[in-house]
């Protein structure tokens, strides 16, 4: 298939341009080079692959990670046994997946969780369970509003914001359409923050909702054209996103418009997906470092996802996310002691203890503490889509808005400010 | 023959042993995974028996059960948010409102028969589907759609049952009364109009049937069951979401309540066994579960070609085959 | 079956001119133009869908809930066959060769062990089929996004400076030869004499020697045909995913029905206005959230209004 080709061979240049040593010498945990042996520690994860697309990305790089580190003296010599489940984005098997890995597989802990409906429909079970759950993946509100979830990316809220606001600031844009998924913890949430956005800086809004179970990106491009934008969101799965791109092409309306886009489009894969047509014409906010930063950890990411990962899981912000949290708990559970690791209690009192963690993928420390929301992520990059690649356009920037004033308090607290 | 309301039959009896075994053992041996997947087994089979129903007594293919469900699930949610009754008012309520839906959609059914009532019933789920997709389910917000932009406030479940375990009981036991609400119909004048109605309208219609009135109040039970069982949905997730209420899945209900045997009170067991546990059987086998599929297809085949009375039929012939004594060659 | 009179064709074109009017008023000309055209392709899809259903219903009285799993099972292989590099229009080909390979498997082999019984237990039986079709199509191709890309993408016509893609107007085009392809066949020839007996009385017609298997295997590939070519539209114009072209006969079924599952002009008609009107509801601030609606919402009034006269009567075969 042309998307996974494409992202496979970009891959495989990456690799070899800018990490030749990396896959040679790949960190993860105490990097012992020693299988671990002593009793598996049970870890969860939950992604949805379902109509209509495939979240699986952050638990597949948590999943690498975890290899990685069991491969590498595990924690403390005991290695990590990671099981996933997959809620189909439907609410019923969102609920049994998180009552078999939180209640019948006994997990200390969630990591690399990406999802659109999970996070609302277990908020509760995680809470009454008194487990952490270290997403990656998130898509709703629900993620970033509750005590036990934490994520390493930053949701569609900020992702959407920090587009829109580059398309304001840069690009010129005055009246945004905002295409997304009409699910009020996600599309609707995050369309409403960009059009409020632009209407307290004296632009305007619109919103064009798909239906997640039958999406008709034409009729909501369409939508989107007649609402009089000059600029269009694309607030969709990448899948999706690139059906917006491939229906806007079709109507040759690449010049009339600013493209802009969240995070999803960041996938290496990408612009070898839409083609040369769209080349430099499409902005996406990046949520972690884009791959040409290169900072050590994102080639240890790569060659951690090419030595432990499959082939084809997608390397994409989702995937750095769930690298990433695979490897903050790593680091949180080895600072531990060996004995405390089955208690879910502890293991959870040590993640929210977690302060000041520090990657070059992400823009900010990550930290956890004790609140009923999180979002230790919340600034990012803006990168172009170019012919087989993405340029970096705009380096880590926080964003305006009042949404983040009660983390920017928290993190004021902790010291990390 | 004792034809009394409060006659037990063969039949009946193993119903209420399994419903009291169910509502027993199952809480009791059920690893929180499987609680999950029983609750929402339960849920549906009180869906499929008025699907169920509605074919075996009265012949009609109704297309749009699932979609009911959606309409008592989004009634329990709305007024959740509404007011602060008790659980088991909204469940009322919920089951209420959406039995008058059901009487709304009899309206054309009394002019169709056949294939155009199915087709209107689909028509109804088709149409169902997208005002859900489009308006969603309440989550907390005001107004008369009640979904607010953000995170779900929560729902209040049953008092009676605040763990997993007991809202199992919780809904194995709605459903049991479910079950002994249609039950109590067939056995009276309902019954009887509607066995007649099934063999001929014009022999009802000439008794002096009000085929109007027992069609609509058919309807009106199968609406009355999806809208109770999508209220207890409702309160096993505390939200909903539009996707379980697409068409396709009324269309799939359908198709295994015959699969089950629409005659029997096993029947919709099957049906909801098939379609919300064989899939997470298939999971923990770490089989695709898009061969449910397949197996819902041949089955469906099977039941229609050569099994007209279903899974539950076989058993149940099954059953009494091994218990007549054998009387020679027929 | 009677002839429907004109005033209800006319009637049903007022009606459907009047709310694209009241939907259009007041906007530019090619914003509505936009509108339509992209309500045309869609709705087009609907009307083939609609008139294969049609067609086979007349002839065998089966309707076909599988026509759309046999269009998603040719789209996903044709799909497959592009990948692995074959030259393109043969991929085409597969993709209408495996729907009516799939169509008449089923309408030869299993379709006759349920000829004798009511209509809606020989179309719930195609749902079964349909299933079967589904759950090895997903199985087979698990979720990804895919796309299908067809010559006709890349050119276009430019009307009041709206390009329309050559894709969009072959599925019109398709939809209206068929449409009057299918009825001359009908009319016209010995077979669709036949066919049209058949509809009419099948015992009757066997009695007359009509080969009835013959013409319901005809009927049954046609069926087919329609089928494939209607999933590798739909997989280009809307979307390359088995689950959503298996249940676009849903409203393919609604343009069966506006047309009284009999009259193909009719199904033609309503399929090409319940997708401009879906369409155009865009243009309605609100409405515009429920514009899929449309097709169902048209066919539930089209049929009370069909059923207004008719009271149960004595039962005969419904």
């Amino acid at each position: 298939m042309n998307l996974k080709k494409g992202l496979m061979a970009l891959i495989a240049m990456g690799v070899m341009a800018i990490a030749g040593q990396a896959s040679a010498a790949v960190t993860c945990g105490d990097t012992t080079g020693q299988a671990a042996t002593g009793a598996p520690i049970v870890i969860g994860g939950i992604y949805a692959d379902g109509a209509p697309g495939d979240w699986s990305s952050s638990t597949d790089a948590a999943a690498a990670y975890f290899a990685c580190v069991n491969a590498n003296g595990g924690i403390n010599g005991r290695p990590i046994d990671y099981r996933v489940e997959n809620d189909q984005w439907a609410p019923e098997a969102a609920a049994q997946a998180a009552a078999k890995l939180v209640n019948d597989d006994k997990a200390v802990a969630l990591v690399g969780n990406g999802s659109f409906i999970e996070m609302a429909v277990n908020a509760k079970t995680y809470k009454d369970a008194g487990i952490m759950v270290m997403a990656s993946a998130c898509a709703i509100s629900e993620c970033f509003e509750s005590s036990n979830i934490v994520s390493t990316n930053e949701g569609p809220l900020p992702s959407d914001l920090g587009a829109a606001l580059y398309a304001q600031e840069n690009l010129g844009a005055k009246n945004i359409a905002c295409i997304g998924l009409n699910i009020p913890d996600n599309g609707v949430w995050s369309c409403q923050a960009v059009i409020d956005m632009m209407t307290k800086r004296g632009g305007t809004g619109s919103m064009a909702l798909l239906n997640p179970g039958a999406p008709d990106v034409n009729s909501a491009l369409l939508e989107a054209v007649a609402s009089g934008a000059d600029t269009i969101l694309m607030n969709l799965p990448a899948g999706l996103a690139i059906a917006v791109l491939k229906a806007a092409q079709e109507q040759n309306l690449r010049d009339s418009y600013n493209w802009i886009a969240p995070t999803p489009l960041y996938d290496l894969s990408v612009p070898a997906a839409i083609g040369d047509y769209w080349d430099g014409k499409v902005y996406v906010q990046a949520e972690l470092a884009p791959v040409s930063v290169n900072g050590p950890d994102a080639q240890n990411w790569l060659a951690v996802m090419d030595a432990y990962g499959k082939k084809d899981d997608p390397r994409d912000t989702f995937s750095q996310g769930g690298y990433l949290s695979a490897q903050f708990f790593t680091k949180a559970a080895l600072a531990m002691d060996p004995k405390d690791l089955d208690d879910r209690a502890k293991v959870t009192a040590a993640i929210k203890g977690i302060s000041g963690y520090k990657s070059d993928l992400m823009c900010g420390p990550y930290y956890v503490g004790d609140a009923d929301f999180h979002m230790p992520n919340h600034a990012g990059y803006i990168v172009k889509i170019t012919k087989g690649g993405f340029e970096v356009v705009q380096t880590c920037t926080e964003y305006d808005s009042d949404y983040f004033a009660r983390h920017i308090e928290v993190e004021k607290k902790l010291g990390l400010r | 023959m004792d034809r009394s309301l409060f006659r037990i039959t063969p039949s009946g009896a193993s119903g209420l042993i399994f419903a009291a075994l169910a509502f027993t053992v199952l809480p009791a041996i059920a690893g929180s995974y499987w609680m999950s997947v029983l609750t929402s087994a339960a849920c549906f089979t009180m869906a499929a028996s008025g699907v169920a129903f509605m074919y075996a007594r009265l012949g009609m293919v109704s297309l749009t059960q699932v979609g009911l469900m959606g309409i008592g699930g989004w009634v329990a949610l709305r007024l959740n948010y509404l007011f602060d009754f008790p659980f088991e008012v909204n469940l009322i309520l919920a089951a209420l409102a959406t039995m008058v839906f059901g009487w709304i959609l009899a309206l054309p059914a009394l002019r169709m028969r056949g294939l155009y009532l199915a087709l209107v019933t689909l028509m109804a789920a088709g149409g169902l589907e997208i005002l859900f997709s489009t308006f969603q389910f309440p989550n907390g917000g005001v107004g008369f759609w009640g979904v607010k932009i953000g995170s779900t406030d929560p729902f209040r479940g049953p008092m009676l049952a605040q763990t997993p375990e007991a809202f199992l009981r919780y809904v194995i036991g709605m459903t049991t009364l479910g079950f002994l609400l249609i039950e109590a119909h067939r056995r009276t004048a309902p019954g009887r109009a509607w066995a007649l109605i099934r063999k001929s309208e014009a022999a009802a219609m000439a008794a002096g049937v009000n085929v109007t009135l027992y069609k609509t109040w058919a309807f009106g039970i199968a609406g009355l069951l999806a809208g109770a069982s999508g209220a207890l949905l409702a309160a096993s997730l505390g939200l909903l979401d539009d996707g379980t209420f697409r068409s396709p899945e009324s269309i799939l209900l359908f198709a295994l309540a015959v699969v089950g045997g629409s005659r029997y009170w096993l029947g919709p067991v099957i049906a909801a066994f098939l379609y919300r546990i064989l899939p997470a059987l298939l999971n923990t086998w770490g089989v695709n579960a898009d061969l449910a599929y397949v197996i819902f297809g041949i089955g469906l085949l099977h039941a229609l070609i050569t099994a007209p009375n279903g899974i539950a039929g076989q058993i149940f012939e099954a059953a009494q085959a091994l218990t007549t004594k054998p009387r020679g060659q027929k | 079956m009677t002839r429907p009179s004109l005033i209800n064709w006319a009637l049903y074109i007022a009606l459907m001119a009047a709310t694209m009017l009241w939907l259009a008023w007041g906007k530019p000309l090619n914003v509505a133009g936009m509108f339509i055209t992209a309500g045309l392709a869609v709705g087009s899809l609907y009307a083939l869908g609609g008139i294969g259903m049609v067609v086979l219903f007349r002839a065998s009285g089966v309707l076909n809930f599988s026509s759309g799993a046999a269009g998603a099972a040719g789209a996903m292989t044709a799909w497959q066959v592009t990948q692995w590099g074959v030259w393109p229009p043969l991929a085409w080909a597969a993709c209408i060769l495996v729907a009516l390979i799939l169509t008449l498997a089923y309408g030869r082999f299993v379709a006759p062990l349920l000829a004798y019984r009511e209509t809606v237990v020989k179309a719930v039986a195609t749902l079964g089929f349909a299933l079967i079709l589904l759950g090895l199509v997903s199985f087979s191709w698990p979720d990804d996004p895919r796309s299908l890309g067809l010559p006709t993408d890349s050119i276009g016509l430019t009307l009041l400076s709206l390009k329309v893609t050559g894709t969009r107007v072959l599925a019109f085009l398709a939809s209206v030869l068929i449409c009057i392809g299918i009825y001359a066949f009908l009319g016209r020839t010995q077979i669709g004499l036949q066919m049209r007996a058949v509809a009419n009385d099948r015992d009757l017609s066997a009695l007359l020697g009509i080969p009835i298997l013959k013409v319901e295997t005809i009927a049954w590939a046609i069926a087919g045909l329609l089928a494939g070519f209607t999933g590798l539209m739909f997989a280009n114009l809307i979307r390359l995913e088995p689950v959503v072209i298996t249940f676009m006969v849903i409203p393919s079924i609604a343009a069966a029905l506006s047309g009284r599952l009999d009259n193909l002009g009719l199904v033609l008609l309503g399929g090409l206005s319940m997708g401009v009107i879906e369409s155009m509801l865009t243009l309605s601030p609100t409405l515009k959230g429920v514009r899929p609606i449309a097709p169902f919402v048209i066919a539930a009034l089209v049929l009370l209004y069909n059923q207004r006269s008719s009271r149960l009567l004595f039962a005969g075969r419904s």
